[in-house]
């Protein structure tokens, strides 16, 4: 398996969880705080342009560019590796990545346009970050921790069933660097038994991608949600009560469209979603409002808050 | 013996998607032995007529109007057939070279020109967000409780420890530096035009 830091870390934030899930930022501090894992955050990184590059709008030369940025401001801030929030991040960055290494030409250029921008401290220099040693997910930095989240877990919360829905471009878009088989992924399993929790660890649809396809999404609605409820359907068939993301952008497909996607079909899904941060946050006994952030979320997710309440009673 | 020739234009639509700066390095386009995994794990392929092995073929053929067909805008970018490809071919990609063949002519230009608020929040701000125009529709489908959070957000944010979302004015203007320069600038010029 690959070898995951726990040191020097720079958080990178993602654009879906800033104006979505912020909650999903303040769990993973939290964590990261609880885990002795050393981290900064940096108002100096741009987004990836992940939203923009997938609906085509951005090229791929101009996205790469912005990676080089963003690996310049990580290595001026003393914190090269670079742990995201977001599946896309990660599968832009560790892209961007490889192409920077591996493509001299491209290299060259943009060097260029950093040293007639008078930005000639940004030049990139071959090697200097690899993919696979310093770009991962943040759910691979906490599952390299599971032992110690088992150790400390506090909140008991097996009552609910749990599945997982491993984001397409974290398993599938660099699938030689997925931990585990990138045809079953296990991550988010791990982490959530060691909370203590129970699992389906597997379900019909469970490679499906979550149906967002950036620009499906907004212009061909029909077919992005019929994808979304073939996936919700074989949930509810296997009774899940939690579904675990580890990316804004499918969280939001789940959680914001769940309840429309039930309207139009006349049948009702209590599917909650949380991000895997914002799970092992509540295990660890996170306040749900002032790190974990629910208020921000559409399918509401009562049942967990009504769980914590008796718990912390108990 | 009788040798088959092959003219240097027989993969030339190929051997473009092999050397663009989106495939990956090992990129098996010339290796796809049309065996449908792809297609048998694609999401678009369930909902409508693309279909990846199809794609793949049409790239072998040299049909270039490829370019001009719809179907390459029914891909979901999920790379489920990347995933699976014996011969590391990925469909995914060769999705995203058209799509970009498509811009660089023209007709694709209409498909993206939607997002190009995106561009310009991302040049003013350096920050990723939804199109506004896309707002009135999500409101609707999704509740006015969402509506409701965009107004809030900064509070929440607050609550939560996080700080403001703004990068320092230096920075933007860095960022805005290094995308008139990659032709960015210029080519956001063009599918606005298109828009407006
Ligand atoms: S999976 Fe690969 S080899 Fe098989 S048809 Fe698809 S592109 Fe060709
Ligand atoms: S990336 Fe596109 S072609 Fe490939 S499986 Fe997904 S929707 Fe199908």
């Amino acid at each position: 398996m690959k070898k995951i830091p726990d040191k020097e870390i720079l958080l990178f934030k993602s654009c879906l969880v800033n104006l979505e899930y912020p909650g999903v930022e303040s769990s993973t501090r939290y964590l990261f705080d609880k885990l002795d894992i050393e981290y900064i955050v940096s108002n100096r990184q741009s987004c990836c342009t992940g939203l923009g590059h997938y609906t085509d709008l951005f090229d791929q030369f101009s996205t790469t560019a912005i990676a080089a940025r963003n690996f310049a401001v990580a290595r001026e801030e003393g914190h090269k590796n670079i742990a995201t929030l977001c599946s896309t991040c990660y599968a832009i960055l560790k892209k961007s990545c490889n192409i920077l290494n591996k493509n001299e030409e491209v290299r060259n250029k943009i060097n260029n346009i950093f040293e007639t921008s008078g930005l000639g401290n940004m030049e990139y220099i071959e090697d200097e970050m690899k993919s696979k040693d310093n770009i991962f997910h943040v759910a691979e930095i906490l599952y390299s921790k599971s032992t110690e989240i088992e150790n400390i877990f506090k909140i008991d919360l097996s009552h609910f069933k749990v599945a997982s829905h491993h984001a397409c471009h974290y398993c599938k878009a660099h699938h030689k660097d997925t931990i585990g088989n990138a045809r079953d992924p296990m991550i988010l399993e791990t982490l959530a038994n060691a909370c203590g929790l129970d699992t389906v660890d597997w379900y019909d649809r469970k490679t499906n991608t979550c149906g967002n396809g950036f620009r499906q999404r907004y212009l061909n609605k029909d077919l992005s949600l019929s994808v979304t409820n073939e996936k919700l359907l074989s949930l509810k068939e296997n009774d899940v009560d939690i579904l675990l993301h580890m990316c804004p952008n499918c969280q939001m497909q789940f959680d914001r469209n769940q309840k429309y996607i039930g309207r139009s079909q006349a049948t009702e899904f209590n599917i909650m979603h949380l991000n895997i941060s914002q799970l092992v946050a509540l295990a660890l006994g996170a306040d749900p409002y002032r790190v974990v952030g629910v208020q921000t979320h559409t399918v509401s997710l009562d049942p967990i808050l009504k769980e914590l309440k008796k718990k912390s009673i108990d | 013996m009788k040798t088959l020739k092959l003219g240097e234009n027989t993969f030339k639509l190929a051997w473009s998607i092999i050397k663009d700066l989106k495939a990956s390095e090992y990129i098996g386009v010339l290796k796809c032995i049309q065996c449908g995994m792809c297609t048998s794990v694609c999401p678009a392929a369930r909902h409508t007529d693309l279909d990846p092995r199809v794609i793949s073929k049409r790239v072998l053929d040299n049909d270039e109007n490829l370019i001009s067909d719809d179907l390459i805008w029914n891909c979901f970018y999920c790379y489920s057939c990347h995933s699976v490809c014996p011969v590391n071919n990925s469909v995914c990609e060769i999705n995203q070279i058209l799509r970009q063949k498509a811009i660089k002519k023209g007709n694709g230009i209409p498909e993206i020109a939607p997002f190009s608020n995106y561009a310009e929040n991302f040049l003013e701000f350096g920050l990723g967000s939804i199109p506004i125009n896309f707002f009135d529709e999500l409101v609707q489908d999704i509740g006015e409780d969402w509506l409701q959070l965009k107004v809030d957000l900064e509070d929440i944010r607050a609550e939560l420890g996080l700080a403001p979302l703004t990068l320092p004015e230096e920075d933007v203007q860095d960022i805005n530096k290094i995308l008139e320069k990659t032709g960015f600038k210029n080519r956001l010029g063009k599918i606005k035009r298109v828009k407006g």
